[in-house]
């Protein structure tokens, strides 16, 4: 296996060159963009699938549901006078089950942004990691050395300034 | 100084003009920070005191057991407003102007809950008794009591404490990696602990992207809600002018207002010390100024509300409370606070000719002390005047009180310095508009 760096400095050439690799048999998965900002493709041409939304509504709610058994848990442990106010209230409780349900949702979404993007967990730890000179945008594509020659001039047809092969 | 809209610069000149204020320490920024920090341990020998000799050391006595560190701890939740407005309303509404201003916001969020979150173990007396607050029994097996709002506000406290370091945190990430890069000194390796093997790759921008919207929902809901238990607080007492149904969105009104106060006093500051004008414009104070003027419209809807009901339902009890405020000993503080919350900002913003930096800035700084001013008198006033008129009392803080909320003062100025001088004040990645395939 190989990999391969082209350095665009136009977005749109860059899209076009994502394009014709996936039409090439190239997955997401062998395709990275690097980049010294957020570059937005248009949807379809380089999706990164996130679950970061429901992880955070599941934890949330699994935050929220146990911090209101515990509360019932504990108000019915040793039971306090309240002045004959319930032992347990959904009224009193509501404040301590919103709060928990929030910092559930926080904390999942600390936990998926970890999880997505990779930082803790690479794809391929020792490729390498292209040094993206100012203005411009460097993709790296992770294909086999058969197939090198196919991919370099695949982002050299597209606009790249410069191709490297790194093994 | 160059005239070119800094959005038009390249990130090359960006970097180099906003990491230059992180280069050495000189002798102003050591003398500044010395100067706080004596403060602040000043502010830790008083409290020192106050747990070597007891609560009887400082002003609080029956009936005023709320005193300074109850309106210390408004006031700070209260500024901690500033991130959550500025950064998660203005992103979530894509705002592009709110770019050079949102990292700032966040700080001052982070820092003024730390600070704000000290004041309920400070005014707990036996601050080393804190851990009954945790829900876990105690000592006698009793579990915390749920229905009580000092729980409910431990546990909104954690949750925005946690929440904000986290919405602060994500977006500097991009911006550490860099100083990880190009930093030669000790701090290098601090950057890249931080910047977590950053690369710049779409993987790692798509999370971020994604996380930052779904924080900046998350963190609007929570900011309101905490600001809400903060008023509920007073709200749940059945004591005059506390027990109120508009209390909760009239301390959030004022959170906001003080916190975009707190935001433009501190870009003012940061303007000028750290040589920012390219990137701190006018534009940037106008609209924040025309939001402060909004606010402080709407503090004087909600305070009108609140006094006028009061005045026509003529209940003896909050009538008392009514008088002290508006003709009696807390009048002086009273009118005070409405010249400074409402006259002054809305002459000096509402007026297009007298809207300058300088007049921006010291609007700001006279709704902070309003603002701090207005929290008095929601404590002290009530509590000086129960319905049992035989109880009425007088607070006087003692220098217990003034040093450690001067030291609180001092501890954000310190915080805010160091955090300033460690990391860029504005986000570098997120400053440009960001290129889009169909642009």
């Amino acid at each position: 296996m190989t990999w391969l760096i082209g350095e665009f400095r136009k977005h749109e050439e860059l899209a076009d060159a994502i394009r014709d690799l996936r039409g090439s048999g190239f997955t997401a998965e062998d395709i990275e963009v690097f980049s010294e900002e957020p570059v937005e493709l248009r949807k379809g041409v380089l999706d990164r699938p996130s679950k970061m939304s429901l992880t955070a509504v599941l934890t949330a709610m699994a935050f929220g549901t146990l911090a209101t058994w515990f509360v019932y848990y504990a108000q019915n442990d040793y039971r306090l006078r309240s002045g004959g106010m319930p032992y347990f209230s959904f009224w009193s409780t509501g404040v301590i089950t919103y709060e928990s349900t929030m910092l559930g949702a926080i904390l999942a979404i600390f936990g998926a942004f970890l999880w997505e993007s990779r930082l803790f967990r690479r794809r391929h730890p020792h490729a390498p990691i292209p040094e993206c000179p100012p203005n411009s945008i460097c993709l790296r594509v992770h294909c086999a050395k058969i197939n090198a020659e196919i991919g370099a001039s695949t982002l050299r047809e597209h606009g790249a300034v410069e191709v490297k092969q790194c093994d | 100084m160059e005239a070119r809209a800094p959005e038009t610069l390249s990130y090359g000149q960006i970097r180099e003009d906003l990491f230059r204020p992180l280069s050495p320490f000189n002798a102003r920024w050591i003398f500044t920070c010395l100067a706080a920090f004596v403060f602040v341990v000043l502010g830790l020998v008083a409290w020192g005191f106050q747990l070597h000799d007891g609560m009887g050391i400082t002003g609080l006595k029956r009936p005023i057991f709320w005193g300074f560190y109850v309106i210390d701890f408004v006031f700070w939740i209260g500024i901690s407003h500033a991130g959550t407005l500025i950064s998660a309303i203005l992103r979530l509404t894509d705002a592009q102007w709110r770019k050079p201003i949102t990292r700032a916001a966040e700080a001052i969020t982070v820092f003024a809950l730390m600070i704000g979150g000290l004041f309920p173990i400070i005014h707990l007396g036996r601050a080393w008794l804190f851990y009954w607050l945790i829900p876990m029994p105690n000592d006698r097996l009793l579990w915390p009591n749920f229905r009580s709002p000092l729980v409910w506000d431990l546990t909104a406290i954690l949750t925005y404490v946690t929440g904000s370091v986290i919405y602060l945190y994500l977006p500097l990430i991009p911006d550490v990696a860099q100083l990880a890069r190009v930093n030669q000194t000790w701090r290098k390796k601090i950057y890249r602990l931080l910047s977590l093997g950053w690369t710049g790759s779409d993987t790692e921008w798509h999370a971020l992207e994604r996380a930052m919207k779904l924080m900046a929902c998350v963190i609007l809901a929570v900011a309101i809600s905490v600001h809400t238990i903060v008023a509920w607080d007073f709200a749940m007492a059945i004591s005059p002018m506390w027990h109120s149904t508009i209390f909760g969105p009239y301390f959030v009104v004022g959170a906001i207002f003080s916190g975009i106060a707190a935001l433009m006093v501190v870009m003012s500051v940061i303007r000028r010390v750290m040589h920012l004008e390219r990137y701190l414009t006018w534009r940037h104070f106008n609209n924040l100024a025309l939001l402060l003027l909004l606010m402080s419209l709407l503090w004087l809807y909600f305070t009108a509300s609140e006094h006028l009901t009061v005045w026509y339902g003529n209940e003896p009890g909050e009538m008392g409370v009514f008088g002290a405020r508006v003709r009696g000993p807390y009048a002086p503080y009273f009118w005070a606070m409405v010249i400074l919350n409402f006259v002054v900002p809305f002459i000096l913003l509402g007026i297009r000719k007298l809207r300058t930096f300088t007049t921006a800035t010291i609007a700001s700084v006279c709704v902070l002390i309003g603002m701090w001013l207005e929290r008095y008198l929601i404590v002290v006033a009530t509590l000086g005047n129960p319905r049992l008129s035989s109880a009425h009392a007088v607070y006087a803080p003692t220098w217990i009180e003034l040093a450690i909320t001067a030291a609180t003062f001092a501890a954000m100025v310190l915080l805010y310095m160091i955090f300033a001088k460690m990391f860029p004040i504005i986000a570098v990645w997120e400053f440009k508009p960001h290129p889009r395939e169909d642009d």
